[in-house]
Formats: C-alpha cells, structure tokens, sequence
C-alpha cells in the first residue's frame, strides 16, 4: 500500500499555510504573558554573555570572526540559535501539542497535504523566532554597544533567510521523528544544542578537538553563524555561506517533507495518530 | 462514483492492534443518503471502522474506498466529513467560531466562500452561542455540536459520526437528525450503542465483527 500523502506532491496553497499560521499566533497570544517573559528571557541571556565578555575583556578578539569583541560574537550565536531552536524545534513542538490536545488526527482528516501541514505547522514558529532574532540584535546594539556600522545589510538578510530555509529542514525532519516516537522533543532539544556546540555558537570552533571541527563543518549552523557574523562585522564575504545555506535548504527540505510523510504514514499504520 | 452506485465500499475490512483483531472481514457498501448504524458495545470496532473510512488509521487488510478513491488519500479525505473523537480535537483556547473558520480554510479554496459556510452551519444548527465561547468553556454538549458542524464543512458525500447524540440534549439531538435530513445524497456511517439512533438509519451492523 502506498502513502495516502503522494511524494512528489503539489505546491503547498498559501492559504491553508496562513490559516495555520493565524491559528498558532491566535493560541500564543491567548497567553499574553509568554511574550514578556520571552522578552526578558531574551535580555537575561544578553546579559550574561555581556558579563562574561566583560569578565575576559582583555582577551584577544583575532579569532572571532570579525566580531570585535566576545560579546559581538556571542549575541550573533544567540541570535541564530534563537532561529535554530526555532526551525528545528518549532514543528517538534507543534506536534506534540497537536498530539496532547488531540486536534492532529482532526486536522488529518481534512484534505492536507504533506508540505502544508509540516510547513504550516512549523512557519508561525519558525517567523516568531526570527523577529525575535532580529529583535536581540537590535537591543545588542541599542543596549550593549554592538556596532553595525560595518553591516552588509543585504548579507544580513539573504543569510537570515537562508539560514531559516535550510535550518527548517532540520525541523521538519526532527517533526517527523517526534510523529513517530512522541517525545521526540528531548532528542531535537539534544540535537539543537549539539549543533550549536560544534558549530561555534558561543565560541570559536578552534578550540574544539579536531573530530568535532571536522562534524562541525558541515553543519548549516556553521555556515549561518560565519555568514551572519561577516555579514554584521566585516560588510562581505557571506557568499559562500549563502550558497551553503541553499543548497542545503533546496536539499534538506524535500527529504524532510518525504519524511514527514513517511511519519505520518507510520502513525496510521500503527494507529497512533490519536496517542499521545 | 463506483458503478453499482455505492459511495462507500469496504471489502473484507480486518484491522489488528499487536495480537488483537479488532475487526474482521467486514464488508460494507453505502449509497448515497443511505444511513448505516455501526452498532455494539464500547470497544467492539465500531469506531476504527470509522478511523479506516477517514483515513488515520489504514487497514491490516482489505480495503476501503469513498466514491472510487482509496480511504486517506487526498481526494477522498475532500470527500469526507468527521466527527470522530469530539472533546480533543479543537483547540481550547480558541472560541467555536474561529475553529471552524480555521478548519473552513482548509476545505475552501477560497476564504470567503469558507467563512459563510461556517456562518451558514452556526445559523443551521442553532450554535451561535456556543461557536461565541472558547471552546475550554464548553460542556461535551456543546463540543459535540462544534464538531458536527465542522464535519458538514464542504458538504462531505460521506459522513462519519462516532456516537454523536451521546452527550447531547433532546433539542439538539433533534438539530442533528434535521441536518442529516437536509441532506438527502450524503452517506453517513454512525457508530452508535443507543437503540434510538438505530432507529432512525437505514440499515444496522452489529458489532463486534
């Protein structure tokens, strides 16, 4: 028997992805406080990396990718881990509240194909995420002396953006492992934080041992923390980063649509659609 | 449409969970307006019969078809209304309202068209108090009745009801057979224990299978 979800499958409709993304900004503003709280989480975390880079104030900054201090370096790594903790993180998440509330096997009933579904169940995440990143890197450089005097800002944005394409990829993927094992959502948490650890989030990836460099290469994570930090501090050299991001995205996401399928027909196989 | 003019068609329908047969053989063809009464106690099949007719569930073995396409594809999910497992599957902190028009959005290709057919169902069933609440705030009644309206969204050839008078009062239980009746060329599947839901079908299959 094949899928009921045909790969390849039909552009997703705009509409359908909207609807999902409305749905998800209605249910989150229904918890007003949540966005405060994000807002100070956001500041606390800047704080601390602004503490620590006080504290190491004399350090040389050669090895920071243009970043002119460690605190400059540190709030790029926030910001895309912001992103990638979104995109990765954000379909696991609305999966298994889909799963716990019930309303997955209600909205797999409706006629909705494979990419709508994943993409819209992950895109007022993955949007949220990014303005949030855009949001810290305004308070770095409002509150903490973060200077963009030297930003390419049309770096800025293409590796933004494909840096959230080719990070989405990774979510759909994690979303379909959490379709099938459930509590899947510790595993894309240790996975994001893996990433961000071998891909210089926090520090440079030199000082890591030579077999996490070499892992760390070929993460997109890497490609959008060096993108992003010669974007912001150097005004150029992103291209090659860019290009990384994309090819991965236009690579990545096919597969983890496929394999979001390959979930959902896993879960009506199993009967465990309605489980949570 | 098949050619011997049924609507929905299941052949030897079996469905496993590990060891345990839940269903077997069942065999079972609907025509259009036609009412078929899944009958039995909890737990005897009646509502993963319904599950392999929607789609989330795919048989161990035989199959199912709705107008000539296979159960859970695409087009056949477009063709199909369900109101299967009632109190979760709305999302709580949402009024009835702005459920239906998120489901409606998904039906209709075109947002308007969507938003008055949810207006329409409110006016039809006589919901609109209920669709104005947060659906956290709503009795299993009341949920019931959501559900059965969002399951005659798009104007489904085949509907799937899993126990759907359970909770309701005599008023609404009376909505409910009156939209059926308003809809003469729907099929609907009911999965019901109560002998005056049976009544008013077609046709009766006893569970267990």
């Amino acid at each position: 028997m094949t899928s009921a979800f045909p790969f390849p499958f039909s552009l997703p409709r705009i509409g359908v992805i909207a609807a999902l993304v409305r749905r998800d900004y209605m249910v989150q503003r229904s918890y007003r406080l949540v966005f405060v709280l994000d807002v100070f989480y956001g500041i606390v975390n800047l704080l601390v990396f602004y503490f620590i880079s006080q504290t190491f104030s004399d350090a040389s900054t050669a090895d920071l990718s243009g970043a002119p201090t460690y605190f400059a370096f540190a709030s790029i790594g926030i910001a895309i881990t912001i992103v990638l903790q979104a995109a990765s993180g954000g379909l696991a998440h609305r999966i298994r509240e889909e799963q716990l509330t019930g309303t997955l096997e209600a909205l797999t009933t409706q006629p909705i194909t494979v990419p709508e579904l994943s993409f819209g169940l992950a895109a007022f995440q993955f949007g949220f995420g990014m303005i949030r990143a855009a949001f810290y890197l305004l308070l770095s450089g409002v509150f903490f002396g973060v200077s963009f005097s030297q930003t390419d800002w049309v770096g800025f944005v293409t590796v933004l953006i494909a840096s959230g394409a080719a990070l989405a990829s990774i979510g759909v993927m994690l979303g379909a492992l959490v379709l099938v094992m459930k509590r899947g959502e510790v595993l894309t948490g240790a996975i994001t934080f893996a990433m961000g650890l071998v891909s210089g989030a926090f520090f440079p990836i030199d000082v890591l041992p030579g077999w996490l460099q070499a892992i760390g290469s070929i993460v997109p994570t890497r490609f959008a923390y060096d993108g992003l930090r010669s974007a912001i501090f150097e005004g150029g050299g992103w291209g090659g980063d860019a290009v990384a991001l994309i090819v991965f995205a236009i690579i990545g996401l096919p597969i983890g649509v496929w394999l979001f399928g390959r979930g959902l027909l896993h879960s009506r196989r199993a009967g465990t659609i309605s489980q949570y | 449409m098949e050619s011997n003019g049924a609507v929905l068609s299941i052949e030897s329908l079996n469905r496993r969970f590990g060891r345990q047969e839940v269903v077997r053989s069942l065999d079972l063809a609907v025509e259009p307006g036609q009412r078929v009464a899944l009958w039995g106690p909890n737990g005897s099949g009646k509502s993963t019969v319904l599950r392999c007719v929607a789609g989330t569930l795919i048989p161990t073995a035989g199959s199912v078809q709705i107008a000539g396409y296979r159960a859970g594809d695409l087009p056949a999910r477009r063709l199909v209304g369900a109101s299967l497992s009632q109190e979760r599957s709305f999302y709580l902190r949402l009024n009835g309202r702005t459920n239906l028009l998120f489901f409606a959005r998904i039906r209709y290709d075109n947002q308007r068209e969507g938003a008055r057919a949810v207006d329409a169902l409110i006016e039809e069933l006589e919901i609109a108090d209920i669709a104005a609440q947060r659906v956290d705030r709503c009795s299993t009644g009341m949920v019931q009745q959501l559900a059965l309206a969002r399951a005659l969204l798009g104007d489904p050839v085949v509907l799937l009801l899993d126990e759907p008078t359970r909770s309701l009062d005599a008023d609404a239980r009376g909505r409910l057979w009156g939209a059926l009746q308003r809809r003469p060329k729907a099929a609907a599947l009911i999965a019901t224990h109560l002998d005056e839901d049976v009544k008013l079908c077609d046709e009766r299959v006893s569970f267990p299978v």
